[in-house]
């Protein structure tokens, strides 16, 4: 499996066969929002640019934007997600996936923190 | 920034979108300043806020609301009835001892306020998650419980899991910062309809009110600024000063039937 990168912002993105990526939000994020209640998907065919919003979630008490970890196409998104929000929490790597995107350009994974990096940042 | 200091802006009453257009700025302003900064203001007329993601439509049908304007938070939670209530914004970078973790910046603020209403004589607590908590999707704020909200028991009784919200917050999670909406209820609203009215503090007081909403806010903010070090400063002029025609702008946004019917 390629490997997942992860943006400051805590969303992971992992390439795909077909040149597609898949998002989705890093398990400390999800732990760190608790009881989650409500999430709006993007639209499939929007376009996003790195760092924008492309959906949002909300807990209990606190809604929080889904940013973009690179720039691309909305091609797929995980419908069943919104109905059956404790997926995230129990699998946020697999069937948590939020949207694909078709990158406009693959390379912009290279700027992104790898696991370890990740996980410093969010121990720190 | 302004090393050591709380800034602190105590606005005039403005309509719902202006409102919430200005601490979208406020935001920004907690970004730049690299610290804690806290508005209050007033209401122009009764308004009931909304949830981020309350749906319009159980709003409109809601009796109990009925004939109120309507403006969307972009903070999470329950519909709010603005006008008995003293309403703050708080916002933090993300990067602030309080902008990590949602509870940190609720705890911090709401548990300054149970001081404040200790000092007045209150039995006010932080709630306690209880068996006895009512559905957490009641439309307005002050019908729902959760965690860490300001909670008061009535005079002359013990304390009860069922005892009143005084106090509820919500935040909106920004890629850089972290807003909170937060109502203290000082009295009880006489805009929303008998039967769903909350009490407030001068209901719960037991006696004639030795505060006001100002007194209030002013030995609340000190203490919140106290555990960061830091020292509350009253801003001189009030947070829209300056900043006029980019919150009308912005309020634009808040006025459009789009994002109030979002959902």
């Amino acid at each position: 499996m390629a490997e997942m990168k992860f943006a400051k912002s805590h969303e992971w993105v992992r390439p795909e066969a077909g040149g597609l990526a898949t998002v989705g939000i890093s398990k400390y994020a999800v732990e760190a929002l608790t009881d989650l209640v409500f999430m709006q998907l993007p639209p499939v065919g929007k376009k996003v640019k790195a760092g924008e919003s492309l959906g949002e979630i909300e807990s209990v008490k606190a809604v929080s934007d889904i940013y973009a970890p690179i720039s691309g196409e909305i091609v797929e998104v995980n419908a069943a997600l919104p109905g059956q929000l404790d997926t995230l929490g129990a699998d946020p790597y697999g069937a948590g996936w939020i949207v694909r995107i078709k990158p406009d350009d693959p390379a912009e994974m290279a700027g992104l923190m790898d696991q370890a990096a990740y996980d410093a940042t969010v121990k720190s | 920034m302004t090393a050591g200091v709380l800034p602190v802006w105590w606005d005039d009453a403005a309509d719902g979108p202006t409102n919430m257009a200005a601490d979208e700025l406020l935001a920004e302003e907690a970004e730049r300043r690299g610290g804690l900064v806290i508005r209050l203001y007033a209401w122009s007329e009764p308004t009931v806020s909304l949830g981020a993601f309350q749906p319009i439509a159980e709003a409109e049908a809601s009796a109990a609301i009925a004939g109120l304007p309507i403006v969307r938070r972009p903070s999470g939670g329950g519909a709010l009835v603005h006008g008995t209530d003293l309403t703050y914004a708080a916002a933090v970078p993300r990067s602030h001892p309080w902008g990590g973790s949602p509870q940190a910046l609720y705890d911090a603020m709401h548990g300054a306020m149970v001081a404040v209403l200790g000092m007045l004589g209150f039995d006010a607590r932080l709630h306690l998650p209880s068996t006895n908590d009512p559905p957490g999707d009641a439309l307005l704020c002050f019908a729902r419980r959760s965690p860490g909200d300001v909670v008061v028991c009535r005079p002359g009784r013990s304390a009860m899991p069922t005892d009143p919200k005084v106090m509820g917050s919500a935040q909106r999670r920004l890629g850089t910062t972290v807003l909170q909406h937060g109502s203290l209820l000082l009295t009880t609203c006489p805009a929303v309809t008998a039967e769903a009215r909350h009490d407030g503090l001068a209901e719960l007081a037991g006696k004639a009110p030795e505060w006001t909403a100002k007194s209030l806010a002013d030995r609340w903010t000190a203490l919140v600024a106290e555990p960061l070090g830091i020292v509350r400063e009253f801003q001189p002029q009030a947070f829209a000063a300056g900043r006029g025609q980019e919150i009308a702008s912005r309020a634009g946004r808040f006025r459009d039937r789009r994002w109030t019917a979002r959902r």
